[in-house]
């Protein structure tokens, strides 16, 4: 009995608090709904939960389980009263999730948290369900259960053909694999063909392996390493595939277990897709439209689905080449098209030097002490040495030192009057409004040259690669140089934002260059692109403002690993060192005496 | 601009400039900036100049004065020297003037102690 009152005072208890909290009213009289007031999405409480529950009431039917994102409380709805009576009465205060009992209350009403969506599936996406029988898909699941060799943070991975390299996203053409698509696989062109789809016989197989939990982010098919169609065949498991187009168009998509997706045009290079690390999935239903009957809409239910082990094979044809595709805004080739001088300068010029000019106050506001590898390579700087900072920004790299000679080259004239004041008392340190490109100082006469985040900002190959040899044409034979670079990998850094998906969408037209625009804080997608800086105006007494006033965009080059040392590849230098550190790709080069 | 720095300096990538070496000076604004001095230093950094190009810079902006044309031997143990050389590598300041080519006469402004080596495209080789 004081169990009971217990059980009674807490549930109204809860009661209480939903309605003042969530405004979630509940009902003292029996209700065919039911809130279960302290589990939920956000206590990973979930539809089998409830499911196993029922086990001991037999007759009692579920008709629906609504568990909100990220809420502690969520909702049953039974065929009836009774069953709802039924379902409280033997657990309201007594059953236990993680060692707690659940409270339970009648409500009348159970949110709609179901999402409409267009049923129209991406252009040149065919879903061909029931494309392999069961007893084929059984074969194909022995023929695939591999020994648990090779792993990827989320998920199990082979390869057949070719490997797949999840750095690049391509394949190695000239390293194919002895293992080859296994020949059980024929069978599924002639049916494929059978359909009328339009494809050239795979030679790459990615099988992977998703236990329930496990997801792939958001991504397109890189456009160059592969042909027009890729094929994914799906065992074992259904699972709700996310597509997102960057015009905002959302389309999720269920894919049976024994269905064949066949990407195309449109829904192969200019669509993303993904599927999110989730036990379960929503049911997907497909509706009439409720304005006009004969259009449908396609509904995320409130309902959901667990989900088994999946196995999924990709089969891709793999090509040499640019890109030819018309989808530009996830092509992988559009940028690799030579940015020719003329471009690069008036790019460079208005996307580096012009931008630098504008921000020199809250750029140098943000960038005090010297790079800790800058001080590390200059430790051993020998008195009377000459030092030449190229690209020296605001001057935050050039030391206290009083036995050097530090001359700071740069082209902003903003960060260089930072520059001046930063180095007034630095008895041996002057300061050179210089373009590295055409450098007016004599040759051979550094000891030692810096040349920290610069290289990066010029806008072609030819230009990168001149830049470096003015480095080495000013240094003296047996002088060094620290040159340190952005790089395109930026996984080992503090730069990612775990919670930022990179879109990569925007592309923005300038002085006769389509780039795109980079989303801050996420993994570089392409090599040539605009990084934008959200300018923060300089207040009276030199502190900025809380908001910024505008964004501009200032190009980057982000390099590949090997880059660096392949543009210091020059007959008078040697490169003795060559790292990563803190997403920058760095080499130290030595001229030859 | 320091006089050390200006003993560096070219217009070397002028179209049809060979050497572009030594820049001549106008200085419109000469301020003296004085720092630390470690005569150390100096007699290290003196093997790397072109001393003549130094003192006849110096000279230029009337400052040469008790500086040697020419370097002595054992100039680094003359404290008195170092001293004068210190003065007019680092502490003598071109705040404002401009730097012209010796062969083209193009100029090069400087402006609150720093000069402009840029050139626009047109003008490179």
């Amino acid at each position: 009995m004081d169990d009971a009152k217990k059980i009674e005072r807490k549930r109204k208890r809860f009661a209480a608090r939903l309605k003042s909290s969530k405004g979630v009213i509940c009902s003292d009289n029996p209700e065919p709904n039911i809130v279960l007031c302290n589990v939920g999405q956000a206590t990973s409480f979930e539809k089998c939960d409830v499911i196993k529950m029922l086990n001991d009431l037999p007759g009692v039917e579920l008709t629906k389980f609504v568990a909100e994102k990220g809420e502690s409380h969520c909702y049953i709805v039974f065929n009836c009263t009774d069953s709802a009576k039924l379902f409280f009465d033997r657990y309201n205060g007594k059953e236990r999730m993680n060692d707690v009992p659940i409270y339970m209350n009648y409500v009348e009403k159970v949110p709609n948290t179901e999402i409409v969506c267009s049923s129209k599936n991406p252009e040149g996406l065919y879903l061909i369900e029931d494309f392999i029988t069961e007893t084929e898909e059984r074969a194909f699941l022995n023929l695939f259960d591999w020994v648990e060799d090779s792993s990827l943070k989320n998920r199990k991975v082979k390869h057949y053909g070719y490997e797949f390299r999840y750095g690049s996203n391509d394949v190695d053409l000239e390293n194919p694999l002895i293992e080859k698509i296994p020949p059980e696989c024929n069978v599924l062109w002639e049916r494929l063909k059978g359909y009328g789809i339009d494809f050239r016989i795979p030679d790459q197989l990615t099988v992977n392996k998703y236990i329930p939990g496990q997801g792939i982010p958001s991504h397109v098919d890189r456009h160059s390493p592969f042909e027009n169609t890729i094929l994914s065949l799906s065992l074992g498991s259904s699972v709700v595939m996310d597509w997102k187009h960057h015009s905002g168009k959302y389309i999720p998509l269920a894919i049976q277990a024994r269905s064949m997706l066949v990407m195309q045009g449109e829904a192969r290079y200019d669509w993303q897709h993904g599927i999110q690390p989730r036990t379960w999935d929503p049911i997907i239903e497909t509706r009439n439209s409720s304005g006009n009957k004969s259009e449908h809409i396609r509904v995320i239910t409130n309902d959901t689905i667990p989900r088994d082990t999946r196995i999924s094979l990709t089969f891709r044809k793999t090509r040499r080449g640019p890109c030819q595709c018309v989808y530009k805004t996830l092509c992988d080739s559009v940028n690799t098209n030579i940015i020719e001088n003329e471009v690069a300068s008036k790019l460079e010029e208005v996307h580096v030097h012009q931008v630098y000019e504008q921000i020199a106050g809250h750029f140098s506001s943000t960038r005090h002490k010297p790079w800790p590898k800058v001080v590390e390579f200059l430790k051993d700087v020998s008195p009377g040495s000459i030092v030449l900072d190229l690209g020296a920004g605001n001057g935050k790299n050039i030391l206290r030192r009083n036995d050097i000679l530090q001359i700071a080259g740069e082209r902003s004239s903003g960060l260089l009057s930072e520059c001046k004041s930063y180095t007034r008392d630095v008895s041996a340190a002057d300061c050179l409004r210089l373009d590295l490109l055409n450098a007016n100082l004599r040759e051979n006469i550094a000891d030692v040259i810096i040349c920290i985040a610069v290289v990066h900002h010029f806008s072609n190959q030819e230009r990168r690669m001149q830049a470096i040899s003015t480095i080495a044409s000013l240094l003296r034979p047996g002088g060094r140089a620290l040159i340190t670079v952005w790089a395109k990998d930026q996984t080992k850094s503090n730069y990612l934002c775990k919670d930022k998906d990179n879109q990569d969408t925007s592309i923005h037209s300038t002085v006769g260059v389509n780039l795109p625009i980079h989303e801050n804080r996420t993994q570089f997608k392409h090599n040539d692109l605009l990084v934008p800086w959200k300018l923060r105006k300089m207040k009276d007494d030199r502190k900025l403002e809380n908001q910024s006033s505008t964004t501009l965009l200032r190009y980057y080059h982000v390099f590949e690993e090997g880059e660096l040392e392949k543009l210091c590849d020059l007959p008078e230098l040697v490169v003795e060192k060559s790292f990563y550190e803190e997403g920058n790709w760095c080499v130290i080069c030595k001229k030859v005496q | 601009m320091k006089l050390i720095t200006h003993n560096m300096l070219t217009s070397k990538c002028l179209k049809g400039v060979l050497t572009g070496y030594p820049l001549a000076i106008n200085a419109t604004n000469i301020k003296i900036n004085e720092v630390d001095f470690n005569p150390d230093f100096i007699s290290r950094i003196i093997p790397k100049l072109d001393w003549e190009v130094l003192w006849k810079a110096a000279d230029s902006i009337g400052h040469s004065e008790g500086l040697p044309q020419t370097i002595e031997q054992n100039y680094d143990d003359d404290k008195e020297f170092l001293k004068k050389a210190h003065r007019v590598l680092l502490e003598v300041e071109v705040e404002e003037g401009y730097l012209i080519c010796p062969e083209s006469g193009r100029q090069f402004p400087i402006t609150k102690g720093i000069p402009n080596m840029l050139l626009t495209e047109a003008e490179v080789q």
